[in-house]
């Protein structure tokens, strides 16, 4: 009998030691997957304890701070749509995004009560944005009075360098209860014009078909037809040139001239002999018609699919121009932007590189992701030798540079209140450490209004 | 342990509950209510009159039994309070009642010895029906019958404006282990003769399998007809345990188990309370709003609690429903975190290994199955409880002994105690 008991006795100390195990198990797992669950009330911060941590630039700028117990935006309205606010009832940006890991560390948890033992700082912490001020300053100041966006990142990594959506507002103001939350949300400047606008692409979607094109077998000297008008099979209006006549004014064009100068007929004519399938392929391999994993979050970006765009070929040729139905984001235009300037392979935009203590030890990094190869690393340099001859000898002078070549595709879409003008742009063009995009809405070509802005942009950034 | 620790240990358990009372008072800005003062009194009062009936009538009796019962009934008393006042208030009544009938028991014993418990082993059995039957009395009586959350196992009784509710198998309980102690005491070897066997494993008669079935039918008929899947699984689980140390045969072990694995697949695809359990502990997400809330809730509050939790009255356990009985543990432990888990799980540690052995070194069948049927009553109700929360398992409706809120729960597990103390005391005349 008690050879029996004895047993029992080992079984049931058995599983109170399997209770102790999983109970901290349970705690680690539980703390670490649910903390962020928006149905857990315990993980939105304690209203009693109103220290947040610090949000700060990659070159050192406090852009979000708890003075006196306020929580302050310093920079004003340049980080508006980035860090956004966190107040009472209401909280937007990587302010909400990020309110667990801006919480202070002394929270009780496992976690805090190491740091502390190895005498390191609880403090709240501070979150370290990729974001540059330097930039950053110089892309608000030229969106300034303008309707628009700048969005610039890294191409081998993705980290965002600038993102600035115009118009804008001092979320200080929130704060301080001058300005009503619902009216405010309400208000345009509410909009993130970098990830949730909506435009067409215009000329700059050239560069996806120019990119195809390169895929099927053509070479950026491949000489193609020049000519004045391009009537799609069954389509009612011909598409014409800027020019009026031939791009070049005879009747032949290089693939890398007719991208220079953006010759409409070729890239119309481009787009429909390759097909529905062709055009929307590339364009879905860029992300469109996908969902982003975002911080922010981003609107998705669209084009027709390949049976719409074969069944009415007119629309095929519009779209090849980046009209029509094609709707993209600057956040989508940089990320395919830079990829071309990364051997084709597209990064996953990124807005924090770290969170750290108050001391200095890093408590989460971001690493890089990538989105896959959009095009092989040949077609991705034949297309950025040919965008800089865009800069060079084409619609993108503006943003030449005299030490260096810049890479660069002007875009002129269609708006109501006027042409939407865009720029895409890689910097140095040999091996790019920026890649910006501009887009100001209703204002004119892309040559003329965005390629300037970029260009101040890349001097910021290598000044 | 020398009388001078034991009282010792007995005065910081009640300057704990002094204390814990005060610190959640104080976080509510309450300041200090006379609730610490009352708390402490009440506990001083019942331990410390356990202590001298152990003195008196028990005096050989090991003294672990009373500390580690003494920490979880005090956590048990600060954290019901915690949640809900007047629970909190009702519970110290409660352990008032549960001190003076294990003093009561101690009392009745003396002399007698636990011996005397076989004797009215028939009348214990009757007894523990009529317990497990009363609830099915009809309700809007004086005294009748009610459903609380889904299970009938109350008995509600009407005293002027107040209802006072009983969960009258917390009693029937106990007195079924010592009816199972006493049966299998003098049937043991009968039912050890194994005539035929497979390999090491001894095949009982079929006819010895009698009592397993007649336990399981019983059991299975509390499931059926008051819904309390917790007590259906302890009753059953501590018959077939006591089945196996009596006659040292695994056999039962395995007839018993088979049994539990045929009846819980039956139960989950017959009745709708169990799925519904079992839904919620492999996907508390999947509704969350609905049946799982409950679950995903506890989730939340263990990964809030890191290593010392938000400490006392600062967390959010009434989030969880049934934070004060089911949830006790899980709101204890976000609140006193991971250490405040630790110390719980090591108070029912050595308060187990105290169990066992008391039951291992009695000399005498009865005592030694008696002691080993109430520790391990104790125990598995406390796995069936803590795997629950922690979801080890599916989550059944059953108390956390000493800890969880419910008046007839620690009324029957400070029997238990008195029960030990008792047989402890016998076992070193």
């Amino acid at each position: 009998m008690s050879r029996a008991m004895r047993r029992i006795a080992a079984v049931s100390f058995g599983v109170l030691a399997l209770l102790t195990v999983w109970l901290t198990f349970q705690q680690v797992v539980a703390g670490s997957t649910y903390g962020d669950d928006p149905r857990n009330l315990r993980a939105i911060p304690d209203p009693d304890d109103p220290r947040r941590g610090i949000i700060t630039t990659a070159d050192g700028v406090v852009v979000a701070e708890d003075r006196d117990g306020v929580r302050t935006y310093p920079e004003g309205s340049a980080y508006l749509h980035l860090v956004g606010y966190m107040t009472a009832d209401a909280s937007a940006g990587l302010e909400s995004t990020r309110a667990s890991d801006l919480r202070p560390l002394d929270d009780g948890s496992i976690t805090s009560w190491l740091i502390t033992l190895f005498g390191g700082s609880v403090e709240p912490p501070e979150v370290r944005l990729t974001v540059v001020d330097r930039i950053q300053q110089v892309a608000v100041e030229a969106l300034d009075r303008h309707t628009g966006a700048v969005v610039a990142i890294h191409p081998a990594t993705g980290a965002v360098l600038a993102y600035a959506s115009s118009p804008t507002s001092d979320p200080n103001g929130l704060i301080s209860g001058d300005l009503a939350v619902l009216e405010f949300r309400e208000n345009p400047a509410a909009l993130d014009r970098v990830a949730f606008r909506l435009l067409p692409s215009g000329s700059t979607f050239k560069t996806l078909i120019a990119a195809a094109a390169l895929e099927q077998g053509l070479r950026p000297d491949t000489v193609l037809e020049d000519k004045t008008e391009f009537l799609a099979p069954g389509a009612g209006l011909p598409i014409t040139n800027i020019t009026g006549g031939t791009c070049t004014g005879g009747d032949e064009i290089s693939l890398r001239e007719a991208l220079a100068v953006s010759c409409n007929t070729v890239f119309a004519s481009l787009a429909v002999d390759m097909g529905g399938l062709v055009v929307n392929d590339i364009a879905e391999r860029a992300g469109f018609n996908s969902i982003l994993s975002f911080e922010l979050g981003a609107a998705i970006s669209s084009i027709s699919t390949a049976e719409e765009l074969d069944a009415d070929l007119g629309a095929l040729a519009q779209t090849g121009l980046g009209e029509r139905d094609l709707r993209v984001t600057p956040l989508q235009m940089v990320i395919l932007t830079a990829a071309f300037g990364n051997e084709g392979e597209m990064m996953n935009p990124y807005l924090v590189d770290a969170v750290l203590t108050r001391d200095g030890s890093t408590l989460q990094s971001t690493s890089p992701e990538s989105l896959g190869l959009l095009i092989e690393p040949a077609v991705a340099d034949d297309l950025v030798s040919m965008m800089i001859d865009v800069v060079t000898d084409g619609t993108g002078r503006a943003a030449a540079r005299p030490d260096m070549d810049v890479a660069g595709k002007t875009g002129t879409a269609e708006g109501a209140g006027g042409p939407h003008s865009w720029f895409l742009a890689l910097a140095p063009a040999d091996n790019p450490t920026i890649a910006v995009v501009v887009v100001i809405e209703g204002e004119g070509t892309g040559g003329t209004v965005a390629a300037p802005i970029a260009a101040r942009i890349i001097d910021a950034w290598f000044g | 342990m020398s009388e001078r620790t034991e009282a010792i240990l007995l005065l910081a358990a009640t300057l704990l509950v002094g204390i814990g009372t005060a610190v959640i008072t104080l976080t509510n800005d309450e300041g200090i209510t006379i609730d610490a003062y009352v708390a402490a009194a009440v506990f001083l009062a019942s331990f410390g009159g356990l202590l001298f009936a152990l003195k008196t009538w028990a005096s050989r009796a090991t003294r672990l039994l009373l500390p580690p019962v003494a920490l979880l009934t005090a956590l048990g008393l600060i954290e019901v309070f915690r949640l809900d006042r007047d629970l909190g208030r009702l519970q110290r009544y409660w352990l008032l009642l549960a001190a003076a009938i294990a003093i009561g028991v101690l009392r009745l014993l003396h002399g007698r010895g636990v011996e005397v418990l076989r004797r009215f082993r028939y009348l214990f059995l009757a007894a523990a029906f009529v317990f497990l039957l009363s609830p099915l009395l009809p309700s809007g009586l004086p005294i009748g019958g009610a459903t609380i959350n889904g299970s009938r196992l109350w008995i509600q009784l009407e005293l002027g404006q107040r209802t006072l509710s009983f969960q009258p198998g917390e009693a029937a309980k106990v007195l079924l282990v010592i009816f199972f102690a006493s049966y299998l005491a003098e049937r043991n070897r009968g039912l050890a003769e194994m005539p035929r066997s497979i390999g090491p494993i001894g095949l009982p008669e079929p006819r010895q399998l009698l009592p397993l079935l007649l336990a399981f039918g019983v059991s299975f008929a509390v499931l059926v007809y008051q819904r309390d899947l917790g007590a259906s699984i302890l009753l059953f689980g501590v018959f077939v345990v006591l089945l196996y140390a009596a006659t040292d045969r695994p056999a039962y072990l395995i007839a018993g188990g088979l049994l539990i694995a045929s009846g819980a697949s039956a139960a989950q695809s017959v009745f709708s309370h169990v799925q519904v359990r079992v839904d919620a502990w492999l996907h508390p997400f999947d509704d969350f709003s609905g049946t799982g809330f409950q679950v995903a809730q506890g989730i939340f509050a263990l990964g809030d609690a890191g290593l010392f939790g938000t400490g006392l009255g600062a967390g959010v356990p009434y989030l969880i429903p049934a934070a004060a009985t089911d949830y006790i543990f899980v709101a204890l432990v976000e609140e006193t975190g991971l250490a405040g888990g630790f110390a719980i799980l090591a108070a029912f540690g050595l308060l187990f290994a105290v169990g066992f052995g008391i039951a291992i070194r009695s000399g005498d069948t009865f005592r030694s199955l008696l002691a080993l049927g109430l520790t391990v009553t104790l125990a598995l109700q406390m796995t069936l409880i803590l795997g629950g929360v922690l979801r080890l398992m599916p989550l059944t409706g059953i108390t956390l002994p000493f800890v969880s809120y419910g008046g007839s729960s620690l009324l029957a597990n400070f029997g238990i105690l008195a029960l030990l103390a008792r047989i402890s005391h016998e076992e070193r005349v």
